[in-house]
């Protein structure tokens, strides 16, 4: 396939698909840009550690839910089985870091290389599934994950967890203070921003989405499918990994109801981009930048005699975004400028 | 800079919150703030609430008293259900409270003592179960109740002081069939049993492990049946402690005696079995207030002291456990005439109370890892719907008998 | 020998209330195509308002359904109107909403009961039949009979009726069905309507042999997703051998292998199932290449 190809696939895409490729590929380079700048200093201004762990976390789901869209919004498949690759990232490091010493630097890639091989092996036979059939086949992974972590003593220490103990430094991904932690999240999201962003732009990217808007339509261009497939997931499944090891020496404790919970992990990286605007460059960071201080506001700040209070404006307001914000909140954005600009004219 | 932000921000969601928390805080300027860690949302919220009903009777008995050091002492939630949310809530009280307290949840607790030492404030564990707490050796984490050893040698004693002689029987003789959850609260607690009922010389007939959430125990209870032991030790929640209750009587499953642990000793269960099935059983749990007055003097008090303020019976003997450990907190404080984090931690650590001085029965003694090391939990057995204290038998009220084992038959 | 009876009874058991619960999943799944994650929390309304009708008002279990089915049937169709048929080119979307109202009515729940853990004891549930030496819970068997009978039932009303005809041309090929004059926004909403009074059904069979909480429906949902996948989507008889077959593998592993791993095992079987045969055991073949495309 050469990009000619690639270009017409992208011409044949649906008018509402294409708008959000065009205005959306320029506007989300800019934005992202500017988010950049915008943002980087937030951490290091603020004194209050408060702020700081919700700005910490912020940036750390904004990276995860970015990871999970590259292959669940680029790509279309919606797999709730990230946790697998995450609890893979997080146990790896947290492991060779207790057992060996070995520095998290180290342990990061190690777990990201695991978390590739183990996305392979799962994904070749769950990418034929589609749609519901996919995502139900990925979450099924993350239970099984889920069970057999918290049996095995070795090397996991089963439900015990893992307790990684303070020693701070550089080497060890450890620090006293709050905001170096900031920019360590920081620079993993832009990291992981900056791989989607060029991603989009490559053969690759073209290829992911002409895959998800119509599979057999890719497969007539001569696009390889599941290649493409395959190659967006095992970026995905790494970025993911290094996302857990970043969370387990936050943390310093990880153990299986932690790292496999599906409403705190698996399914909350696709639920972030989505509300931030699933398949777009900023949506998962404005889905995590919206939710992940709302719920800490919401925990903080709800009257505790009624327990869950906090959790069940959170299920509504996921409700009413559904309903009202289709395109998440980039979308939503996309469109005000858009009218915007329209009444300038 | 920082307070006009967190100022604007309460101002902002909550107006009438925190009109109402300045004011608090302007009559209270010179209060002891403690902040209260624990899951108030999450399927665990009840017990979360019950352990904070008992640190709040706790402060208002010292405060009608005259407060600590002349201060009064004022209780801030946290809410955490989770070891992340842990951090967050501990982040958002460090910069108002001089102390803080939990947890019933043993991952919140790791994560947010954790998170306090940074603040260098004190943690004291009430009601967290997990041993690996203590051993992690925080300067500033103090554990004032029982941990998974001590229930597991509770559960133990209970078989050799109680349930070996009213069978009959040696506890050499006797098979035990040890059944727990697989996270790590029954798992913890399950290992020590092991260790210490073969140290006993027990038979052990097996050991079983099911997860919390499962929806069919029959498996668990055909495999227990048919090692057929003489009792059947179990540690789980309620969920699933009542479905093996129920999946045993549908399956016929009898052991001479059952003893329950942490959970079985609530209404949950009681509504689930009916009295009549339950007759007999035993579940070592957090001392209740019906011990004996010589045991845990007080515990009546805090009965009645709960039943006026939430205008029922205590839910769980959680809250008694944390009443009492916010007792421990409260006189250390006292001792150490600071909530300072090295201050408090020697008071504590110079703390030399014997056995039997507080509600609980508990003395206040801590060892090399700060944990509470006379903080024991008691038995109860099931007597016509209610919960009897039954074990260690100094804890038994005046005129309590224990009932046959295996309930009428 | 007589234990291996008694195994597989567990098992059958254990599978009827996976395939009691999967049967308004599939239901939706087939007809409507919308993973409805809120199933499960439907099944556990359904449970609350059993137990509250037999605790307020002494109205056992089983009569209770004829006021929880139509309750839940109306609550399924303002969820059709209100969230999915709106939603209904947005796969994705459906998927954030129903995890929303997943949320919404655990924590819903948990607020009006603080959390606190209920049980029906009925006397009825507590009676125990045995049969050459095989213990067998009436309630659980009453849950087997239901899941047999509703299976027939809709397998007859599927084939037998002009109503029944219209779902399964709007399973085959819903423009087509349209275009054959049959109005396929009201086979939606009433479908939506009727696999909530399924988990109606589910939630007031059940409700006298589970402990409540919150959570619960959660703990049913996952294997009634794998049932609905291993019996292939939209199929009735799949769903049902489906269930029975998780049911009575878990059983096994959890008797003769490890109760702490018996989850793990069955997950292991359903990944297999999806390897090899993709479709599910009784669905048809190509359905999972469809997926949500190509049928709107």
């Amino acid at each position: 396939m050469d990009s000619n190809e690639a270009d017409a696939t992208v011409l044949t895409t649906p008018a509402p698909a294409r708008q959000v490729l065009e205005s959306g590929a320029r506007a989300a380079a800019k934005f992202t840009a500017g988010m950049a700048l915008a943002l980087l200093p937030l951490p290091l201004a603020l004194a209050d550690s408060y702020w700081l762990d919700i700005v910490v976390v912020t940036y750390l789901m904004a990276g995860l839910a970015g990871a999970w869209n590259i292959i669940g919004g680029f790509a279309g498949q919606f797999s709730l089985g990230h946790g697998v690759f995450f609890g893979i990232g997080a146990y790896t490091a947290a492991i060779l870091f207790t057992d060996a010493g070995m520095s998290p630097w180290f342990g990061m890639p190690i777990g990201m290389v695991l978390a590739t091989a183990v996305a392979l092996l799962i994904s070749w036979p769950t990418f034929r599934l589609r749609g519901p059939f996919f995502a139900i086949a990925t979450m099924a992974f993350n239970q099984v994950a889920f069970v057999l972590v918290n049996y095995l003593d070795w090397p996991t220490n089963g439900p015990r967890g893992i307790l990684i103990p303070f020693q701070a430094g550089l080497a060890s991904m450890i620090f006293q203070q709050r905001w170096r932690y900031g920019v360590l999240t920081f620079l993993y999201l832009l990291l992981v921003t900056g791989i989607a962003l060029l991603l989009r732009r490559s053969r690759l990217g073209y290829a992911l989405l002409a895959v998800r808007e119509d599979e057999e339509a890719a497969r007539a261009a001569g696009i390889d499918v599941l290649g493409a497939k395959l190659r967006g997931m095992a970026i995905s499944a790494a970025l993911t990994a290094a996302g857990g090891t970043l969370f387990a020496m936050y943390l310093r404790f990880i153990d299986p109801p932690t790292v496999f919970s599906l409403p705190d992990i698996g399914v909350r990286f696709a639920l972030l981009a989505l509300i931030g605007g699933i398949g777009t460059l900023p949506g998962p960071v404005l889905g995590a930048a919206l939710i992940v201080p709302v719920e800490n506001f919401l925990r903080a700040h709800i009257t505790t005699d009624w327990p869950g209070a906090d959790l069940v404006v959170l299920g509504a307001v996921m409700v009413l975004a559904a309903r009202f914000l289709r395109r998440g909140i980039a979308g939503a954005l996309a469109d005000g400028v858009r009218a915007l600009g329209r009444r300038r004219q | 800079m920082r307070l006009s932000r967190r100022a604007a921000i309460r101002l902002g969601g909550a107006g009438m919150l925190a009109v109402a928390a300045s004011r608090r805080r302007a009559q209270a300027a010179e209060a002891i703030r403690i902040g209260a860690i624990n899951p108030y949302s999450g399927p665990m919220a009840l017990y979360g609430t019950e352990v904070t009903h008992g640190y709040e009777l706790a402060v208002e008995r010292a405060n009608a008293a005259g407060g600590v050091l002349g201060r009064q002492v004022v209780l801030l939630r946290g809410d955490a259900a989770n070891p992340q949310q842990g951090i967050s809530a501990v982040e958002q009280l460090a910069p108002s409270v001089d102390v803080f307290a939990g947890t019933y949840l043993s991952a919140v607790s790791n994560a947010a003592s954790d998170a306090a030492l940074r603040h260098e404030r004190i943690y004291w564990d009430t009601n967290a179960l997990a041993q690996d707490l203590t051993q992690r050796d925080l300067p500033n984490f103090i554990r004032s109740g029982p941990d998974a050893d001590a229930f597991a040698r509770g559960s133990v004693e209970a078989v050799k002081g109680l349930i070996a002689p009213a069978l009959g029987r040696e506890v050499k003789d006797l098979s035990v069939w040890i059944e727990h959850e697989d996270s790590i609260y029954g798992s913890s607690i399950a290992a020590a049993q092991r260790t210490l009922l073969q140290a006993a010389g027990a038979k052990i007939a097996g050991v079983g492990a099911h997860p919390a959430s499962a929806i069919d125990l029959t498996d668990t209870v055909l495999r227990a049946r048919r090692a057929a032991p003489d009792v059947f030790i179990e540690t789980g929640y309620v969920p699933d402690g009542n479905l093996l209750l129920r999946t045993s009587r549908d399956q016929g499953f009898t052991p001479r005696a059952t003893l329950f642990v942490g959970t079985g000793d609530t209404p949950e269960t009681l509504s689930s079995l009916g009295a009549a099935f339950l007759e007999g059983k035993l579940v070592e749990s957090y001392p209740r207030p019906d011990v004996a007055p010589a045991y845990g003097p007080g515990a009546q008090d805090y009965a009645e002291a709960y039943r006026r303020k939430f205008g029922h019976d205590p839910i769980a003997p959680q809250g008694l456990t944390a009443y009492v450990g916010m007792q421990m907190l409260l006189e250390a404080i006292a001792a150490a005439g600071s909530t300072e984090m090295a201050k408090l931690r020697a008071a504590a650590a110079a703390m030399d109370r014997p056995l039997h001085s507080y509600a609980t029965g508990f003395g206040a003694k801590f060892d090399a890892h700060f944990q509470n090391i006379r903080a024991l939990p008691t038995t109860i057995q099931w007597q016509a719907g209610r919960q009897v204290t039954v074990f260690p038998e100094a804890a038994a009220a005046a005129g309590v008998r224990l009932a046959p084992l295996s309930g009428r038959g | 020998m007589g234990q291996i009876v008694e195994v597989l009874v567990a098992g059958l058991l254990l599978g009827a209330v996976y395939g009691l619960v999967a049967l308004g999943l599939n239901l939706v799944f087939g007809v409507v195509r919308v993973v409805n994650f809120a199933q499960g929390e439907l099944v556990t309304l359904a449970m609350y308002a059993t137990y509250w009708l037999y605790a307020h008002y002494g109205i056992n279990a089983y009569l209770a359904v004829l006021l929880v089915v139509p309750a839940l049937f109306v609550l399924g169709v303002l969820l059709h109107r209100l969230v999915l048929a709106p939603l209904q080119d947005e796969p994705m979307m459906q998927i954030f909403a129903t995890f929303g109202l997943v949320i919404l009515i655990q924590n819903l729940l948990l607020g009006i009961t603080q959390g606190q853990a209920l049980s029906i004891d009925w006397p009825f549930a507590r009676t125990v039949i045995a049969f050459a030496g095989v213990n067998v819970n009436v309630a659980r068997l009453v849950v087997f009979a239901a899941l047999t009978a509703i299976t027939v039932g809709l397998h007859l009303f599927l084939r037998d009726t002009m109503p029944g005809r219209a779902i399964r041309a709007v399973i085959q090929d819903r423009r087509a069905a349209r275009a054959m004059g049959i109005n396929v926004d009201r086979v939606l909403l009433l479908t939506v309507g009727a696999g909530a009074g399924l988990a109606g059904i589910a939630g007031a069979l059940l409700a006298p042999i589970f402990t409540l909480s919150p959570a619960i429906g959660g703990n049913f949902i996952l294997a009634a997703f794998a049932v609905v996948v291993l019996g292939g989507l939209g199929s009735l008889w799949g769903a049902y051998i489906g269930g029975l077959l998780v049911g009575v593998v878990e059983a096994c592993a959890g008797f003769y292998i490890d109760p702490a791993l018996r989850q793990a095992i069955w997950f292991a079987i359903f990944i297999a199932v999806l390897i090899l045969r993709p479709a599910g055991l009784l669905g048809q073949v190509g359905a999972e290449e469809v997926g949500f495309r190509g049928q709107q």
